[in-house]
């Protein structure tokens, strides 16, 4: 079949999806055993897609739950406040009657809530004074290990030069090459927040990220987001940081979702609102 | 929404087929049928990690049941679920050869009234190795390919996830995803039998 037959049979395909087969081609596959052959693979090309995205959404339900599970427990319920009259005697704990107790639980609720106030209060206030943009970057930068499934067999000097952490190596590599594809913008990008050169990185993660929206291609789009996002951070710009995080977050098929999923997001807007005020 | 949904049998058969609340389904049939499931795996041989391997086959392979309209009803959901999971674990114990525990301790263990679910058990096992070759895409189409067939996004939809431009680039990726993972199952050899049996 040539390219044109098997995209007008994907267009068929697709079209079926919502309810509208075309009779020539449905015509086609009846009569054709090799645009028949070819029908069967497509569409269990789409049944493959749709199990996998399935799988990925149970997955993704099974952790969630599994964290809610692993979360510290909230109470069920307040117990009930029950008087006990003045005159009664004091008995010995294990004789006090269920009211004496659940008195005595409220009185230590009543304590532990004044203490977990305190301690909230606390922390939020020293979260105030502590998290800032620089404090985020810190925590949530992580070196880039270039994957050896990305590299080539024979590493070519910029790939060596970042591999030995040779920042000034791979930026002056960078700057000699002619054409820079986005392989070598992102190792720039990578040794420039190396160097606490947050502006120069930006410029490498834009620069990859725009290069892929002209191509029409991703090759280390996801890996330029992220570090785009904590370039913002260490150049103590948490608003330009913000959406690409949140865009990320939203993302589940973003090879960092599951990081910035773990991040604070309490902490990041924390540091916005300070940035901001 | 309410904080934890409560479905009778034919509530949550009604709310998977019409793709309705599906996070909240799936989260109902977890909190509600996954500890039965997981003891009775690690009771017989197997690992936390295959219990929860198999119950999240197992919990697939219902959901596609149901949405397929193949979902009889002559068994609860409880006993399907248990079915699928306790067969799909005993096809895995046979798979690693631990005939031992195959033989002694599962099939004591068979209820007597089980539906036969053998067909379900090889559709499952066909699904893992097609969804392998959906992995072996890379991210990218993998990524184009679960927009448009599984999240059901209009091209222009995509284009606001995806680095790419416009809609044409969009549908031009899709095309060559879609033929790449049908060319990767046209090469498998396991799928490629399948194939030469249908078409006997």
């Amino acid at each position: 079949m040539t390219p044109e037959e098997t995209r007008k049979m994907i267009d068929q395909l697709d079209e079926s999806r919502t309810g509208r087969p075309s009779p020539s081609q449905e015509q086609l596959i009846d009569q054709d055993p090799q645009a028949a052959q070819e029908w069967y693979y497509l569409n269990l090309a789409v049944d493959a897609v749709r199990n996998a995205g399935l799988h990925e959404q149970v997955a993704f339900i099974k952790e969630n739950l599994r964290k809610e599970q692993n979360a510290p427990a909230k109470p069920a319920h307040t117990e009930q406040y029950i008087a006990v009259p003045a005159n009664q005697p004091t008995k010995p704990a294990a004789e006090r009657s269920s009211g004496a107790i659940i008195r005595s639980i409220s009185k230590y609720s009543l304590r532990a809530a004044a203490f977990i106030l305190v301690i909230t209060s606390s922390t939020v206030l020293y979260k105030y004074l502590t998290v800032s943009s620089s404090s985020l970057y810190e925590r949530y930068f992580g070196a880039y290990n270039l994957n050896t499934s990305r590299g080539e067999t024979m590493e070519s000097p910029i790939v060596q030069a970042y591999n030995t952490k040779n920042w000034n190596k791979v930026i002056a590599l960078a700057g000699a090459a002619g054409a820079r594809d986005n392989q070598v913008e992102f190792l720039a990008g990578m040794a420039d927040l190396q160097l606490n050169r947050c502006d120069d990185a930006i410029t490498h993660f834009e620069q990859v990220i725009a290069a892929n929206a002209q191509a029409a291609t991703d090759f280390y789009q996801d890996e330029a987001e992220y570090y785009l996002a904590i370039s913002w951070l260490a150049c103590k710009k948490v608003n330009q940081a913000m959406p690409i995080l949140e865009k990320i977050k939203a993302d589940p098929h973003h090879q960092y979702h599951q990081k910035v999923v773990e991040m604070s997001f309490f902490d990041l807007r924390l540091a916005q609102y300070k940035e901001n005020k | 929404m309410r904080a934890q949904e409560q479905y009778t049998d034919a509530e949550l058969i009604a709310a998977i087929s019409a793709g309705r609340e599906l996070n909240e389904a799936i989260r109902f049939i977890y909190r509600q049928y996954s500890q039965a499931t997981s003891s009775f795996i690690m009771q017989h041989g197997g690992s936390e990690q295959d219990a929860d391997d198999i119950f999240q086959e197992t919990v697939v392979a219902f959901i596609e049941v149901v949405q397929k309209g193949k979902y009889r009803g002559e068994a609860s959901v409880k006993t399907f679920l248990n079915s699928i999971a306790r067969n799909y674990w005993f096809n895995e114990i046979k798979k690693r050869d631990r005939s031992g525990l195959r033989d002694k301790q599962f099939e004591l263990s068979r209820d007597k009234n089980e539906a036969d679910v053998s067909h379900y058990i090889s559709e499952m096992e066909r699904k893992r190795q097609l969804r392998e070759l959906v992995d072996q895409l890379g991210e990218s189409c993998r990524k184009v390919l679960l927009l448009f067939y599984y999240e059901n996004l209009s091209m222009k939809e995509m284009v606001e996830h995806l680095p790419y431009d416009n809609e044409q680039v969009v549908r031009n990726k899709k095309y060559k995803c879609l033929q790449a993972l049908a060319g990767l199952i046209k090469d498998n050899p396991a799928i490629a039998r399948q194939m030469q049996e249908i078409l006997k």
